[in-house]
């Protein structure tokens, strides 16, 4: 990448053109995005840290307590409960949608016939409402009446209580959320397949190399970048996990699918209201995904480097 | 390679059918893997959807149906009174409108603010770049629900409450469309931008004449994406809007669903018609999607 | 790096900056209007009032009718904002902090916003709560003795039947002036459910709420004036009964397992007729004249120690910065004046909260058997159980024996534990009441 004098002071045209337009431009284009971020979620986050210091039962009015409610969460059974049960989710969450989505892109990349319909078969499921959602599995996967135990009682494999069990329904609410969102990362990791060049893979089947060693030595590495962004955004998805679980399980049974996000608006919202330990709770959350995205970049970056 | 006729003319034909199958085209039957891979795809995608058509022929079916045991495929008849119901019991119209102003405005919004943010993070180099990244990337783990009555206080204080705006400018700035597009960006060559510079281009015009174009399927996946999130938006809406003339969609739903008797058919029946428009779209705009991704920009 | 440092340092600084105390210190939270305030019902011509309001269904319209004659009244608009009743709470907290502060409001409880309440009893007069049921006012009434709110209608729990299956079982129904006995009502619903085939024998929704109405008929209840009152012994009954019927598919087990944390309804099963008995309320009324298909009938609350059900009810409340608390204040009394009750309980099917009204009976419409046999009910439903129901920790504690009773049900406790963790979590419950 040979570099011309860009040095020259000429005339240019176009938004604050010259040297000086040039090291104005960023700030301009990132000024509207980065000042609806700063008021809309940053400063009312700032906001809700300071809150985490008080103590308050009705939102408006507050009394210092300085650094007890995080004493108070962290010595919360309930809260430790809680935080299991996130990590169990996420965990499992993007370990199988992540797998599947790949599976899933591989497979329509290298499908001609009816790719269309296939993936917007695979895509639909992400365009209903979280809500909805919810409400739907909840009803298919009901005991006695839902869709899915009267299929597996006719083919004669028993009424398992999906959302009876706590395991089971952790189980169930890890696979709606793999049945929302593969399609979802199949489309983002469908583009990065598209941006491979399609002569190295050739190049290593003229070499002798059979399907799957081109997949396995080809394909994937060179699918690394993309599959990083699915993995953060999965990670990202799984820890504001809420609508879906909340229409589908209610957090139950016995709590067992209660994660932090819902724990939090129950404590800002619901009796008995601790609207200071509600703060105090996101900004922990906030730190533990920060953490785990933050490693994830740099373990990326790294990787990347090579 | 030539094609000649059905049958290999040098054999008799004889009555124990030992004549090879020789296929009258250009096509050879697909291999194993082909069909393993087609099969494997179908019945994966019938099993995505079978969810959704069964919510949907329910919709159809009265609350005595819904709740029989066992429970039944087909609805005894196709009829929309659930649909009449639920479109009688507010005004769909409005809160549709509503609907479609605010995910079209945020959506054209984000694509503008969008790109501009992720390509000064992409491309250009200076100071505070690596900050406010980290910044969007935090912005991305801050949950709605956590920060609520804060944010409402901020919106209240600039007089968005009770308006579309407030429904269309802060939600306007994804992080995660950021984030995509600036991955995307980043594999944009920089030769063809500094070439544009020398040849005497402002930023803003390498930006909106070259940039923007070479980026079209990032765009065309962040625009479906603001579509389903604003079309879905729930809480957002609900807080903000305080007459039913600025209620969206989904706000609508969860009326319904929060009743202390639910209504659950037409709970169905709203659902449906709520997914309707987004499925649609999406229907309309793969072809842009895929039209783009087969497009190869200057590698 | 350093750049990152340095600004890292100005979002620390940015954050001590946000230090201020946020909000208000609990002393200098806003005070209403003080001394007496005459409301002159001719002055409001041409000024708008919001009520913020969640319907059951079948008031909605009734309400509507109401407005109108209040705005053709007194030349006041009404602006009515219908909200999804599980948000309503979170809509006005949002908006209460915002300073987006409505006008009225309809609530269930007023304890998350008694701060916020106008005393109704400055504008009209100490009499002013009188005029209504004591248990209900006992609900509203302020440290002080202020009237933060107006009961605007009345619930009671209360058992609903097939009458078709238990004609088709040969089972009696029992006499509105002489209910059965719970077990009696227990064995009654198992007869029905053995001779014709239905799924469940009992229903109840998911709340602990309903549950309620079962301690009081076993003596007891959860909560009263001075604190926590639950009977161990008696709650393990009652408690015992419901996990009992549970355990043995009497009543579905797993309506109150997959829930979770939500709110459930057992109407559902009723109106698909699977089973015979439902234990629900007065509000399902007009409900079930509109949608079920079936003969069906309200039965009086069984007896055990006690007969009689549990109270519920909603509000209407007034706030203190509204833009126009005199006006906020006016549509409130007039909303429940006898009037205006009158109409809209009767058209709604809700029972009133007036006491004119209780003791000269209301003409309902339709249905009118029924809601007797809701009012003989009314009659027999003793004192203790409105103070349960109004004291300000209820709703959390009724919400913690639900959960404790799911507990029960997968297994992970016995009733006794259940019970004595209840009666722990009340304790703390009452105490952060204070």
């Amino acid at each position: 990448m040979s570099r011309t004098t860009t040095e020259q002071p000429a005339r240019r045209r176009g938004r604050h053109g010259g040297i000086k337009g040039r090291r104005l431009a960023p700030y301009l284009f990132v000024a509207p995005n980065m000042l609806i971020f700063g008021l809309f979620t940053i400063w009312p986050a700032l906001n809700g840290f300071n809150i985490s210091f008080y103590d308050s039962d009705d939102g408006r009015t507050f009394s210092f307590v300085g650094t007890d409610n995080y004493t108070d969460i962290l010595g919360e059974d309930e809260f430790w409960e809680v935080v299991r049960n996130t990590l169990t989710f996420v965990v499992a969450f993007v370990a199988f949608t992540t797998v599947a989505a790949i599976a899933l892109s591989l497979l329509l990349n290298a499908q001609l016939r009816g790719r269309g319909i296939l993936r917007a078969a695979y895509f639909l499921p992400v365009l209903i409402s979280p809500i909805v959602v919810g409400l739907i599995w909840n009803w298919a996967l009901e005991r006695q009446v839902g869709l899915v135990n009267t299929v597996l009682e006719a083919v004669g494999l028993g009424q398992p209580g999906w959302l009876l069990d706590p395991q089971l329904a952790m189980g169930s609410t890890v696979l709606v959320g793999l049945w929302t969102h593969v399609g979802f990362f199949a489309l983002i990791l469908l583009a990065g397949l598209q941006a491979i060049d399609p002569n190295l893979n050739e190049a290593a089947g003229l070499d002798g190399a059979s399907a799957w060693q081109r997949t396995r030595h080809v394909t994937l590495p060179l699918l690394k970048p993309t599959t990083f962004v699915v993995v953060i955004l999965a990670t990202i998805t799984g820890f504001q996990a809420f609508d879906f679980i909340y229409t589908l399980t209610g957090g139950g049974p016995v709590g067992a699918t209660t994660l932090i996000v819902q724990n939090i608006y129950e404590q800002a919202f619901v009796s008995p209201i601790e609207y200071g330990l509600a703060s105090a709770a996101s900004v922990l959350l906030f730190i533990v995904i920060f953490g785990v995205t933050f490693a994830n970049y740099l373990f990326a970056r790294r990787a990347d480097a090579t | 390679m030539s094609r000649q006729a059905a049958v290999d003319r040098s054999r008799p034909a004889t009555g124990g059918g030992s004549g090879r199958w020789v296929s009258t085209s250009d096509r050879r039957p697909p291999s194993t893997g082909v069909v393993v891979r087609s099969t494997v795809l179908v019945v994966g995608a019938i099993l995505m959807l079978i969810p959704i058509v069964w919510a949907v022929l329910s919709s159809f079916k009265s609350r005595t149906e819904l709740a029989s045991r066992p429970p039944s495929v087909l609805p005894e008849r196709f009829g929309i009174d659930n649909y009449t119901g639920a479109l009688s019991s507010f005004s769909f119209g409005q809160y549709f409108l509503n609907s479609v102003i605010v995910t079209v405005a945020a959506t054209v919004l984000t694509l503008a603010i969008n790109s501009m943010a992720a390509y000064a993070l992409a491309k250009y180099n200076f100071r505070g770049r690596d900050f406010l990244f980290l910044l969007t990337l935090a912005t991305i783990m801050i949950p709605l629900q956590v920060i609520l009555l804060p944010v409402y206080q901020v919106v209240s204080s600039l007089g968005l409450v009770n308006s579309l705006w407030g429904m269309i400018i802060p939600p306007a700035a994804t992080p995660t469309g950021v984030f995509l597009l600036r991955q995307y960006m980043l594999t944009l060559p920089d030769d063809t931008l500094e070439a544009a510079r020398i040849d005497g281009a402002g930023e803003f015009q390498i930006f909106w004449r070259i940039v923007l174009p070479l980026c079209r399927p990032a765009l065309a996946v962040v625009a479906i994406f603001s579509v389903i999130w604003r079309w879905n938006d729930f809480l957002w809406p609900l807080i903000i809007a305080q007459d039913e003339s600025v209620y969206t969609l989904p706000v609508a739903l969860a009326r319904f669903s929060s009743q202390q008797v639910v209504p659950f058919n037409l709970v169905l029946a709203m659902s449906v018609l709520s997914m309707l428009p987004v499925i649609i779209l999406f229907l309309l705009m793969q072809r842009q999607i895929v039209a783009g991704i087969a497009q190869t920009g200057m590698k | 790096m350093r750049r990152t440092k340095t600004l890292l340092a100005a979002t620390m600084a940015g954050i001590c900056l946000a230090a201020c105390a946020p909000g208000e210190t609990e002393d200098e939270a806003a005070e209403g209007p003080t001394g007496d305030v005459e409301v002159d019902f001719a002055s409001f011509e041409g000024e708008t009032l919001d009520y913020i309001y969640f319907t059951d269904g079948p008031d909605e319209q009734v309400t509507r009718d109401l407005i109108a004659d209040f705005e053709e009244e007194t030349g006041a608009s009404v602006n009515l904002q219908v909200l999804p009743y599980d948000d309503l709470e979170v809509s006005l907290q949002a908006r209460l902090s915002g300073d987006n502060v409505p006008d009225v409001a309809r609530l269930t409880t007023i304890t998350p916003f008694s701060d916020e309440l106008l005393d109704l009893t400055r504008f009209f007069g100490d009499e002013y709560p009188e005029e209504f049921l004591p248990g209900q006012v006992g609900a509203v009434t302020g440290a002080e003795g202020e009237m933060l709110a107006v009961p605007s209608d009345l619930t009671m729990n209360g058992p609903f039947v097939n009458v078709e299956q238990f004609r088709e079982a040969g089972v009696d129904l029992p006499d509105p002036d002489d209910p059965w006995t719970v077990e009696e009502m227990v064995a009654a619903a198992e007869e029905v459910q053995a001779a014709t085939g239905t799924e469940f024998a009992l229903a109840i929704d998911k709340s602990g709420h309903r549950v309620s109405t079962l301690l009081s008929q076993f003596g007891t209840t959860l909560l009263d004036e001075d604190g926590v009152a639950l009977d161990a012994g008696a709650a393990e009954e009652a408690v015992g009964l419901l996990v009992e019927l549970m355990e043995t598919d009497a009543m579905s087990g797993d309506f109150w397992l997959q829930s979770g944390s939500r709110y459930e309804g057992a109407n559902e099963i009723f109106a698909a007729e699977e089973v015979p008995v439902y234990l629900a309320g007065n509000w399902m009324v007009a409900e079930f004249a509109e949608s079920v298909q079936f003969e069906w009938a309200v039965a009086p609350n069984p007896c055990a120690e006690r007969c009689g059900g549990f109270p519920g009810g909603k509000f209407m409340a007034a706030f203190e910065r509204s833009d126009n608390p005199e006006l906020a204040a006016a549509f409130v009394q007039w909303m429940n004046r006898t009037e205006q009750q009158e109409r809209l309980v009767g058209e709604a099917l809700f029972l009133p909260t007036r006491q004119d009204l209780v003791s000269q009976g209301i003409d309902y419409p339709q249905r009118g058997p029924d809601m007797e046999v809701f009012l003989a009910d009314v009659k027999r439903t003793p004192e203790d159980t409105y103070e349960s129901n109004a004291h300000p920790a209820f709703g959390a504690t009724a919400d913690y024996l639900a959960e404790e009773i799911s507990e029960t049900l997968a297994e992970e406790q016995d009733v006794a534990t259940a019970v004595e963790d209840t009666i722990a979590e009340a304790e703390e419950l009452v105490e952060d009441a204070q």
